[in-house]
């Protein structure tokens, strides 16, 4: 019997419907997490060197624990304090230059391999390596000699190290890729005392590309080890990364010269050092009062090298490879969906980790995250629209008073501002950008924009650190606004041309710059246009000063004034408004080698009240964090840094039962 | 037949080649990066990161660089998930958004016809103009609101589905329902309107008047008939289903291909957004192929050229 071609079409649909229905029933059996909470975007990598977003830090710390760890305080449950956590204590040298920590004993990799010094040495020169430094390198920068190795940078006389470009691997190619950081550490390491640097510039076309050759007596090694003092051989080298010109006309005038991968100052005169397995120390250039915290920040936490050398990157950051430290280990990733954690029972504080199962999801859409959270699909979502808050704070004001809210509100150490242009009349004029400042009522912001309790900022570092005094704009007053206004020559808003705000595509950007404009026009006769910008496109205009006003928001690193403040020093990367203060330099810069705290935030308060004089920036409000909690999860507190670890965290399931059943949910 | 699937192919080739370089130059054009954030970098830290996907070299250099990968079909890896390849974000991806469109196509067929067949075999009775209104609403309505609606009702009152999530099979019945009602409408406005004019046509009075049975008449000759319009409108309604999953996914939270496309151009993730428009763009072409080959199949007096 002949088939009939034309049978073939419904054939093709119901192949490709079984074919669907298949892809939908091979998740069924998923075991259900005990905890689940909704994580933002999709995490741009685990490996603590990649990333530096908020999302990635909750998954990194989850994975991965570095020498000491964040945790709330047992007198202050809403404070957190540094604690032990790989090390068990330290020990700070006389000049608070020396870091000497004492790594735990028992500690061990989830491949079993004891938690080492080394561990560290290793982590924080591939965190620190010019190949491809972390976004946060300059974190590691208070280190002794980490920023010059870091951006490769030597002097005559220093000892430096030299790669050779003979890597082995899957793929040999020169480190002028950052793609091939298939292994690490790469080729052949020489090393050497610089004797001369040779600089060369070669005529491109209309531009002139410059580079250099370095002269190296490279000492001899024995027994592993380098000796300094033996003679050694001058060799030159030229670095791959120089332009093809540059390195053509190099070796043309120098015959022997050797391309080499990197040339960077040796790590051994960088102040990582393990003495011991269990003993790492940390040299710094100035006394850092922060450095405990900058040490329990996650992108410090260390990586395992067995892993990281036979896998390479991304190879080891894939579940099956993968080898982390952390209270959980990686079970599995689903691509914007979710990552399912697991209790790593080789933790070394494991007994007090509750849960076991822990699902991570890449939720974008608040909407979304707020239909899961009260169809009783997630336990925590880490913000709620804002449309939705008023009816969610109504929700928890009707529960009986010895219930937890669900909303925990609390301030947080992030501002919202505006930058000025301070390169463009009339804004170059400090006593305009004051009147503005003073024009601008910040509690009918607060009040009827964002309405979660967000306080009007009169100082751009938040409140909340102690014994920080901080500097102070003023508070609102139309009429001493209408004064500095005139006094700065345009009387009653006059000759004052049309002011522009410009913010990144959002709902609330824009009701409240709405709210700016009006209140400019009511109290000092200025108009003032608005302008959005796609988020990407937004930011370009912000760094190339592209704008009168533009909004911005910043968000500590670490708990410090300085994590701000450092940000407006002449040409700074962020400071981004054109603004340039000497006396304010030389504030920052002196402050950062004070060994006295309490002088050091004092001159950390001058500079802000200079900053608070001069208003380069409208200092907006400062934030709240909004997030929305199940009550029957244990040990989760607010905090100013919005910092929640989750190996704290305990489900209560009675309470849990209880709950689902009151609001019918399953 | 033959020469006709060559000469397709051809153009599907130079279709991509011209889609993939306007989407490279679309790209190059607008500001921003895939390293762009709220923080600004030291900037040899900047220069460092750019190097890794060549975003500092000039552009004939980049085009050919990535061009040439592409034509290999390697896409390399995303610029902005890491960890990741853009072939691994397209295979787990595609799967999920596959199962959704053609469980949304299934249902929109199944919907569209028997609504339609119904519709003008009782034409102008109480229940053809509810299905004809129900259509037009539907048609009308974008698929976000539906969405919205359909979470209201079926979540939050009936308790009856997951408010969204992908994992379990009943997560799959929202998200494909809603997704698949503008098309169901369409289709069923086709197959009513097919009907009726193949109805009137001398073989369906001549298959009564051999006295078959009113069923037969209808599902043997008929549907064959009214159907030819509906196969035409598969082809727009793949890629249609394809552009509406980017905001269904979106809303019911399905980690498929239109959430990472939405991602990956909002983060200026290039190599990922580029990926995901050339595997789009062919399945379009490929499914536009297969529609106008099913012609021929469905009706032999079609001849293709």
């Amino acid at each position: 019997m002949k088939f009939p071609l034309r049978y073939l079409l419904p054939l093709f649909f119901l192949v490709l419907s079984a074919i669907a229905f298949a892809t939908i029933f091979q998740f069924s059996d998923l075991p259900p997490a005990d905890f689940t909470f909704a994580n933002g975007t999709e995490v741009k990598s685990v490996d603590p060197k990649m990333v530096t977003g908020a999302p990635e830090g909750r998954v990194i710390e989850a994975l991965f624990e570095g020498l000491y760890q964040r945790l709330p305080s047992k007198e202050d449950p809403n404070v957190l304090v540094t604690t032990p956590g790989q090390a068990t204590s330290y020990d700070l040298s006389e000049d608070k230059l020396t870091y000497t920590f004492h790594i735990r004993e028992d500690a061990v990799w989830t491949n079993g391999e004891p938690v080492t010094a080394h561990d560290w040495v290793f982590s924080w020169q591939r965190f620190l390596h010019p190949q491809l430094p972390s976004e946060y390198a300059y974190q590691l920068w208070y280190v002794k000699n980490a920023e010059k190795f870091s951006l490769s940078k030597v002097d005559t006389g220093d000892r430096v190290e030299i790669e050779l470009p003979d890597r082995a691997g899957p793929t040999n190619l020169p480190a002028t890729d950052g793609n091939s950081e298939q292994h690490y550490p790469r080729g052949t390491i020489l090393s050497g005392i610089l004797k001369a640097e040779e600089k060369i510039s070669v005529q491109v076309g209309d531009e002139m590309e410059e580079g250099s050759v370095f002269e190296v007596d490279v000492k001899p090694t024995k027994a592993g080890k380098i000796d300094w003092d033996a003679p050694g051989e001058i060799q030159k080298f030229v670095r791959l990364s120089e332009t093809d010109a540059v390195r053509n006309a190099i070796t043309k005038e120098n015959p022997h010269v050797q391309p080499v991968n990197f040339l960077t100052i040796h790590f051994d005169e960088v102040g990582i050092k393990a003495s011991d397995d269990h003993t790492l120390v940390v040299t710094l250039n100035n006394p850092t009062p922060y450095f405990l915290d900058l040490v329990a920040f996650y992108p410090m936490h260390p990586v395992n090298r067995t892993c990281i050398e036979t896998y390479g990157y991304p190879g080891w950051t894939k579940p099956e490879n993968i080898v982390s430290n952390g209270p959980f280990t990686l079970e599995f990733r689903r691509i914007r969906d979710r990552i399912r954690l697991r209790k790593n029972p080789k933790y070394w504080d494991a007994e007090q980790v509750k849960l076991n199962i822990i699902d991570v999801l890449a939720v974008q859409s608040d909407t979304t995250v707020l239909n899961m959270y009260m169809n009783g699909q997630i336990d925590w979502g880490i913000t709620v629209p804002t449309p939705a808050l008023p009816a969610l704070l109504k929700r928890d004001a009707e529960k009986p008073a010895d219930s937890l809210p669900d909303m925990r509100i609390a301030p947080m150490l992030t501002t919202y501002f505006y930058r000025v242009n301070t390169t463009k009349p009339p804004l170059d004029n400090p006593k305009v950008r004051r009147a503005l400042n003073l024009a601008i009522n910040k509690q009918e912001i607060v009040d009827y924009i964002t309405k979660a309790g967000q306080i009007p900022a009169t100082s751009y570092v938040p409140p909340g650190l102690a014994g920080y005094g901080g500097g102070h704009s003023g508070e609102f007053n139309p009429a001493e606004a209408q004064r500095l206004l005139a006094e700065a020559g345009y009387p009653g808003g006059k000759g004052l041309p049309k002011i522009q705000i410009l913010y990144n595509t959002h709902e609330a950007h824009k009701d409240i710059a709405s709210v700016v404009q009006q209140q400019l026009k009511k109290n000092l006769q200025i108009d003032v246009e608005l302008r959005n910008l796609e988020w990407s496109v937004f930011l370009a205009s912000s760094r190339n000063l592209e704008f009168d006003i533009a909004r911005a928001g910043w968000i500590a690193d670490y708990p410090d004034p300085n994590t701000f403040l450092d940000m407006f020093v002449t040409d700074g990367e962020n400071n981004q408004t054109g603004w340039s203060n000497a006396e304010y330099d030389r504030l920052i810069h002196d402050s950062q080698s004070e060994a006295d705290p309490v002088k050091r935030l004092e001159m950390l308060s001058q500079a802000e009240q200079i900053l608070m004089d001069e208003m380069p920036i409208l200092p907006i409000y400062y934030y709240v964090s909004l997030n929305i909690v199940r009550p029957y999860v244990k040990n989760f507190y607010p905090n100013i840094q919005d910092l929640h670890p989750l190996h704290i965290l305990e489900i209560d399931e009675a309470e849990k039962q209880r709950i689902f059943k009151a609001e019918g949910l399953r | 037949m033959i020469r006709f699937l060559i000469r397709r192919a051809v153009w599907i080739v130079i279709t991509l080649w011209l889609v993939y370089t306007l989407s490279f130059f679309l790209m190059l054009a607008v500001p921003g990066g895939p390293m762009s954030g709220e923080r600004a970098y030291p900037p040899e830290i900047e220069k460092m990161r750019k190097d890794r996907f060549h975003l500092n070299d000039p552009w004939p250099v980049q085009y050919w660089y990535y061009l040439s990968n592409a034509c290999r079909g390697d896409f390399l890896s995303s610029q902005v998930l890491n960890d990741y390849e853009v072939s691994e974000i397209i295979s787990q991806g595609f799967p999920i958004s596959a199962t959704l469109g053609v469980l949304a196509m299934s249902m929109a067929l199944i919907l569209g016809l028997s609504a339609g067949i119904i519709a003008a075999l009782w034409r102008n009775s109480l229940l053809d103009v509810f299905f004809r209104s129900l259509a037009t609403i539907g048609i009308a309505v974008p698929n976000f609101i539906l969405a919205g609606l359909a979470i209201m009702i079926f979540v939050f009152q009936l308790k009856w589905f997951p408010a969204a999530g992908w994992g379990k099979p009943i997560d799959m019945v929202l998200p494909s329902l809603c997704l698949a009602a503008p098309f169901a409408a369409y289709i069923s406005r086709l197959t009513r309107t097919g009907m009726l004019d193949v109805l009137g046509q001398d073989y369906i009075r001549t298959a009564y008047a051999k006295g078959l049975m009113p069923s037969t008449v209808v599902l043997k000759h008929a549907v064959r008939g009214a159907l030819l319009p509906v196969v035409s409108y598969l082809g727009p309604a793949v890629a249609g289903i394809l552009t509406g999953s980017l905001v269904i996914e979106r809303i019911f939270f399905l980690p498929g291909l239109g959430t990472h496309f939405i991602e990956a151009v909002t983060q200026r993730d290039y190599t990922t957004s580029l990926g995901i428009v050339m595997v789009s763009t062919a399945l379009v072409l490929v499914m536009n192929t297969l529609v106008d080959v099913s012609y021929q199949l469905l009706d032999p007096r079609i001849k293709l050229k």
